[in-house]
């Protein structure tokens, strides 16, 4: 399965945020997404999951010859602040998700066993999620979206707010979770993306480039990547 | 850095602040948005022709809002009191509100924004800066007051050398009230904040309030001896406050204290209306659902919000009942408002769109639906396929009509009954008319709100409001039922009326969202 971007386009008044996005992501990887503050990470989540209209261009899945639109099923988006809805508790929000989505999750488990998964305890889930933790919302947000097992997994900075164990946690899932689906894991944290990521793509002067690894160490691949975000700013100088 | 200079800047500063005000909330207005590029910001012409306008307010506000304060608190209400001397009762009023403004009307203690960008972001001196800004609010209060009393106060009467003396009094008032705070803060550390009311500050409004315009209703005014203490005693006290003001050494301590509590207040006002929306869920552990899917998270949610969803509804409908009983009651008491409320009930019915319009709980509704539920549950993918949407959006109206068809049922039922027992009516079917079309405009606005955040969804991610076309709709919807409260129709033609207006209506708004919600019901960014 791939993941298709086609010359996807993005402008704000003047600014043109994303300028050619032409893209093709493989299922079975992790993709670090690195870019500049303001480089339109977040922008480009946006479009591709329909909470803002692009300019132009398509994005689609196939499978085998066979090409396809992407449906609002296909798209996980973990926000880097999690949000819950507050009035519910962890295994009604569980309880809620199943129900209406009962044809497409694949095999179900029960409402203890996916809590158990993220990690929540037992005295915690029948308490309102208005009063979870930080780290309890991001797990409860991050569970809601791989019940579903979507194909694609947007993370928007996931993790830069929580604790080292909570993060560490996350990490295992993300990795145990890869296989079968395209996870795109933006943040401009590059040793975490170093050290979560199968490849590392850079969104620069609006366009997305794959960093190319072949024969660098480490310190040379993370050279590379600071030398072509540097490019950048030089640039629009 | 001359005092000149620290003028300059700060007029500037403040003049760059409001010119940025009037541009950005011109961007907000829909189409105006798109006329106009975010590079306005920049154009140096606009700025000028902006800077020109800000001056211009400037000097008109020195006046315009002096000549208001007067004409409406003093001359306007010293005229009530019609058989007092209306020199003695002009004379009593402003001076009491000027005792009471003087201490809460003082724009040193005042934090406000542009303080706090010259002193905290801009680092100018503190001392300097606060000087320099109230001695120009107090140069404007003397210039803004004294054409302004002598025009009002020589009309009501009063003598020339009082008129002339009142502006220099009330400086000297205000400069003895700030010198009272300095010296406060001097022994206590304790910094008097005028943007934020204590218990004390209710208080000393209603003393002063009370004096101001309830001793004259009681024929009681200050005597001539007193007014004339209050009018002398400032003046002296005023060069020992000026010296006190000048020589104290602390302003930058003091503007960081009420500064800091302004950066407090301004993220509490983000906060505040979140908080609220938070603590509006009940955390009752009985409430639990047998339902399934979207009536589950449905039932949940009106059980968990019942204070502000049915609660608010019941007693609406009680206070509705109350006011149908009163009517019923008066109308067995006395003929003349049997026949009064007759009329009432056969002329007045577009007076109740407008009561329908205040008692509905449809922005309370969607307010809390998005707070509470939409806000998170729309980043979700999930819950934005348009057969979901759609299933809920059909939910939701169901809830909203039941919650306000309660007050509306006996309103409705009350104004027949109203109708009956003052007298009835030749055409039966005006009883007929006033039920349903009141139910109908319940109906009409549980739609109309429903409809417009399905259609504008006008929250971003972050709780604010941002969609100036849901603005628009708000107010044209206002506006639309005050107006209608001007409009005297036969009730039987203007009920009709109303009831094929709001099938219309719903059958439109039901279309619209069909079609276009799942594409608009998103979150903005």
């Amino acid at each position: 399965m791939k993941f298709i971007i086609e010359h996807l386009a993005k402008h704000f008044d003047k600014k043109q945020v994303l300028k050619d996005i032409d893209f093709t992501f493989e299922s079975g990887k992790i993709y670090g997404l690195l870019g500049r503050n303001g480089a339109g990470k977040t922008t480009l989540f946006n479009c591709l999951n329909r909470d803002m209209k692009a300019d132009g261009g398509a994005f689609y899945l196939t499978e085998g010859d066979q090409r396809r639109e992407i449906v609002a099923a296909d798209i996980g988006y973990v926000l880097s602040t999690p949000t819950v809805p507050e009035f519910l508790t962890g295994r009604e929000f569980i309880k809620f998700f199943l129900d209406i989505n009962r044809d497409s999750v694949r095999e179900p488990k029960s409402i203890d066993e996916y809590l158990d998964l993220m990690g929540i305890a037992p005295e915690d889930r029948d308490k309102l999620l208005r009063d979870y933790s930080h780290g309890m919302k991001n797990k409860m947000q991050m569970l809601i979206n791989i019940i579903a097992q979507p194909n694609i997994l947007l993370l928007d900075e996931p993790l830069t707010s929580l604790d080292v164990v909570v993060a560490e946690e996350m990490k295992q899932l993300l990795r145990s979770l890869k296989e079968g689906r395209i996870t795109i894991f933006s943040t401009h944290i590059m040793d975490l993306a170093l050290d979560l990521c199968d490849e590392i793509v850079l969104l620069n002067r609006g366009v997305l480039e794959l960093v190319d690894k072949s024969n660098l160490d480490e310190h040379g691949f993370k050279d590379k990547i600071i030398a072509a975000l540097k490019e950048e700013a030089h640039e629009q100088e | 850095m001359n005092r000149n200079s620290t003028f300059r800047i700060s007029f500037s500063l403040k003049n760059t602040y409001r010119v940025n005000s009037i541009l950005y909330g011109l961007r907000q207005i829909p189409l105006v948005k798109r006329a106009i590029p975010v590079s306005l910001y920049g154009i140096r012409g606009i700025k000028t022709f902006a800077q020109i306008l800000a001056i211009l307010w400037e000097i008109i506000s020195t006046f315009l809002g002096k000549a208001l304060y007067i004409l409406l608190m003093i001359s306007g209400a010293a005229s009530l009191y019609g058989d007092l001397r209306q020199e003695a009762v002009f004379m009593h009023i402003l001076v009491c509100l000027s005792v009471y403004g003087a201490f809460y009307n003082t724009e040193m203690f005042n934090p406000t924004r542009d303080k706090y960008y010259a002193i905290m972001l801009m680092r100018m001196d503190a001392k300097a800066y606060t000087l320099v800004d109230y001695g120009y609010g107090i140069l404007r209060t003397a210039v803004g007051f004294l054409p302004v009393v002598l025009f009002f106060g020589l009309g009501a009467g009063g003598s020339l050398w009082k008129c002339l003396l009142l502006p220099f009094s009330i400086v000297g008032m205000k400069l003895s009230a700030s010198a009272y705070y300095l010296t406060r803060y001097e022994k206590s550390q304790e910094a008097f904040n005028a943007g934020k009311p204590t218990r004390f500050f209710w208080i000393s409004t209603f003393v002063a309030l009370s004096a101001a315009y309830g001793l004259p209703a009681r024929g009681i005014l200050l005597p001539d001896m007193a007014v004339n203490v209050l009018l002398f005693l400032p003046l002296p006290a005023a060069l020992w406050a000026a010296g006190k003001i000048y020589s104290f050494a602390s302003y930058r301590e003091l503007c960081q204290n009420l500064l800091f509590q302004l950066l407090n207040q301004m993220d509490n006002v983000k906060n505040i209306s979140r908080n609220q929306s938070l603590e509006a869920i009940s955390g009752d552990q009985r409430i639990s659902s047998q339902k399934e899917g979207f009536e589950y998270l449905n039932e949940l949610f009106i059980k968990r919000h019942h204070r502000i969803l049915w609660k608010a509804s019941k007693r609406t409908s009680v206070f509705c009942l109350a006011a149908v009983l009163a009517g019923l009651v008066a109308c067995g008491l006395a003929p003349e408002v049997a026949a009064a409320l007759n009329r009432i009930m056969l002329t007045y019915l577009p007076y109740f769109a407008f009561i329908m319009y205040a008692i509905n709980r449809g922005t309370g509704f969607t307010q809390a639906l998005f707070m509470n539920c939409d806000h998170s549950l729309l980043t979700y993918s999930f819950f934005k396929e348009p057969s979901f949407v759609l299933k809920l959006f059909k939910i939701r109206l169901r809830e909203i009509i039941k919650i306000n068809l309660v007050p509306a049922v006996i309103l409705g039922l009350g104004l027949a009954a109203i109708l009956y027992s003052s007298g009835g009516t030749d055409s039966p079917l005006n009883y007929l008319v006033l039920v349903v079309s009141v139910i109908c405009m319940s109906i009409f606005f549980s739609v109309h709100y429903l409809t417009i955040y399905y259609l504008l969804q006008p929250y971003t991610a972050g709780t604010e409001i941002k969609s100036g076309t849901y603005q628009l709709v708000m107010f044209v919807t206002y506006m639309a039922c005050f107006l209608l409260m001007k409009v005297h129709l036969p009730t039987l033609v203007f009920g009709l009326c109303a009831i094929g207006f709001c099938l219309l209506y719903c059958l439109a708004a039901c279309i619209l969202v069909y079609r276009l919600a799942p594409k608009t019901f998103r979150l903005r960014s």
